[in-house]
């Protein structure tokens, strides 16, 4: 790859300190983990809204040593390559800061993070007004339930399609996200989800629901819910025939999965039944208790364990963002936009 | 009074037996959920038996829409057409200027084909102008395909600009600096003065009317 001419590069293949550092022994005492957690347990969460001052709507989380700051601009002009839409756009950008890693990264996008930008934006989309949603799988590894997808994508698509109520409200207009992880410290992903929803909401743009995101990193039979770093790169549970990681970006009010990411050797077995289930989620919930199943469950836990945090930092950076009015003095000027009443 | 209650976007707000939805709601299954991060509202219509809820954000992202009026600062002129950055949409300010243009023959009303452009607008005026439905090409296309409802929706001009008119008594030019620089005042719908030099500029003059309130 070409070097950037504009800055002084770091070299190429530094390293952290900590590389060379003696790594902790994992799970010391049977049953916990390394930080002490139980396999269940999340992380401590700090989410904060409205960081960025020059921003339409911003936030930070911490999961752990995880950082994430998304910010959120417009609705802004289309730019000029794009073609003509009347509906609005969402744009999602995701970059690792380049110490934010083990190993240094580049300035320039790479294949990853526009993988997890296009995972984040699928992530939101079902949950966001101003555009035509649609519902993210993707699996890795040579996993075949193209099939399946299909009549999940159809089930999705029934319940959502009242969102299209609203697509005129921003005409060639588009939202833009930008995300940077500071710190990936594991659940990076996640922990962008739960982030660029909690900016867009801070924005104030309409929304039929928040997003949040967990992660479960499956090693042989345990789960282990919001994996740090170390336990994401683990090589524990390799050669045994379940492990993987398996992210969820989660509609918590509306109980619907907006994102299911998974990677690893997980069975195909195990897989069509995850599917089964989720389109099951929507509609009953009864289904026999698979390692992948039961891995999706436990990240939709881990959502809703999220989302009272999420909730709670919306209403206060509302107080503090948008000060209580008269709604008597607001209404005109909101009928007189939208034309209507 | 108590502080309203402060919904987030996907909050269960009432059911739609009791209530009804207004701006910022969304129905689903029989409830009115929240859909912005703003403070909830219960107000009585009048004639109506069911009071109706809105959640209310106070800053209102606006964009141009149809028939809406909006100013804009000129960027440029040409013998056919004004370019020029939209700021404020009636009386909301844009956080971003939108490019919108003025074309020769919505400057004014009358005459339409006499228009001048170069005595009409200057780089740096503040001009009023009306978002305007302009058939562009696309929307032909798609009336030919029979595509009814795109061709409906697709009127505020093309991919890249909103069509803007200034053919009404109360839009046009409002604000100008003379080559002097100073601000010149208005003497007529198409003469402006300035006060330095008393010398006179054309320019499609708007007439500011003011609004009651």
């Amino acid at each position: 790859m070409p070097g950037d001419s504009r800055r002084v590069p770091g070299p190429q293949d530094s390293r952290s300190p900590h590389w060379y550092g003696k790594q902790p022994p994992q799970h010391q005492e049977t049953g916990t983990r390394q930080d002490g957690r139980a396999d269940h347990d999340l992380r401590p969460v700090y989410l904060h809204a409205g960081v960025v001052s020059q921003a339409t709507g911003s936030a930070y989380i911490e999961l752990g040593q995880t950082k994430v700051i998304a910010a959120v601009y417009g609705p802004r002009e289309i730019a000029r390559r794009e073609e003509f839409t009347m509906k609005g756009r969402l744009c999602c950008e995701l970059k690792f800061a380049t110490f934010s890693c083990r190993r240094r990264r580049q300035h320039m996008q790479d294949n990853q993070e526009k993988d997890v930008s296009l995972i984040v934006l699928q992530a939101l989309e079902p949950a966001v007004c101003l555009v035509s949603g649609g519902f993210l799988l993707i699996t890795k590894q040579g996993m075949c339930v193209a099939d399946l997808v299909q009549i999940y994508l159809s089930l999705i698509r029934s319940v959502l399609v009242y969102g299209h109520v609203l697509l005129d409200r921003f005409p060639k207009s588009q939202v833009d996200v930008y995300i940077t992880v500071l710190q990936d410290d594991g659940s990076a992903l996640a922990a962008a989800i739960t982030c660029a929803a909690a900016g867009l909401a801070d924005a104030g743009v309409m929304m039929y629901d928040v997003v949040t995101g967990c992660s479960v990193r499956q090693c042989g039979d345990r789960q282990l819910l919001d994996p740090s770093g170390s336990e994401e790169s683990s090589q524990e549970g390799e050669g045994v025939e379940d492990h993987g990681m398996v992210t969820v970006g989660l509609l918590p009010s509306l109980n619907q999965v907006s994102a299911l990411v998974l990677d690893g050797h997980l069975p195909q077995t195990t897989a069509v039944q995850l599917v089964s289930l989720v389109s099951a989620l929507v509609l009953d919930g009864h289904l026999q208790q698979q390692t992948a199943v039961q891995a999706v469950k436990t990240c939709i836990g881990g959502c809703q364990g999220i989302y009272p945090i999420l909730k709670d930092c919306l209403v206060k950076s509302t107080r503090r963002k948008v000060p209580a009015v008269d709604p008597t003095l607001i209404r005109t000027s909101i009928d007189g936009q939208n034309g209507r009443t | 009074m108590a502080a309203p209650r402060v919904c987030v976007p996907g909050e269960r707000l009432f059911s739609t037996a009791d209530c009804e939805a207004g701006p910022g709601t969304y129905v689903h299954h029989g409830y009115i959920y929240s859909c912005l991060a703003g403070y909830m509202h219960k107000r009585k219509q009048d004639g109506k038996e069911l009071p109706i809820i809105e959640v209310i954000r106070q800053k209102e992202d606006a964009v141009p829409r149809k028939d809406s009026i909006v100013t804009a600062k000129v960027t440029s002129v040409s013998g056919r057409m004004c370019k020029c950055a939209i700021t404020c949409v009636e009386r909301t300010t844009l956080r971003e200027p939108f490019r919108g243009l003025i074309r020769k023959e919505d400057v004014r009303a009358t005459e339409k084909d006499r228009v001048e452009m170069y005595k009409c607008f200057r780089p740096g005026d503040i001009v009023l102008a009306r978002v305007v439905s302009f058939l562009d090409k696309k929307v032909q296309v798609s009336l030919l395909t029979g595509f009814l409802d795109a061709a409906c929706q697709l009127s505020l001009g093309d991919a890249n600009c909103y069509l803007l008119s200034t053919a009404e008594n109360e839009l046009g030019v409002v604000l100008a600096l003379s080559e002097a620089g100073a601000q010149m005042v208005p003497v007529s719908w198409c003469d402006m003065q300035c006060p330095k030099t008393g010398s006179k500029e054309s320019r499609k003059v708007a007439k500011v009317q003011l609004q009651q309130e």
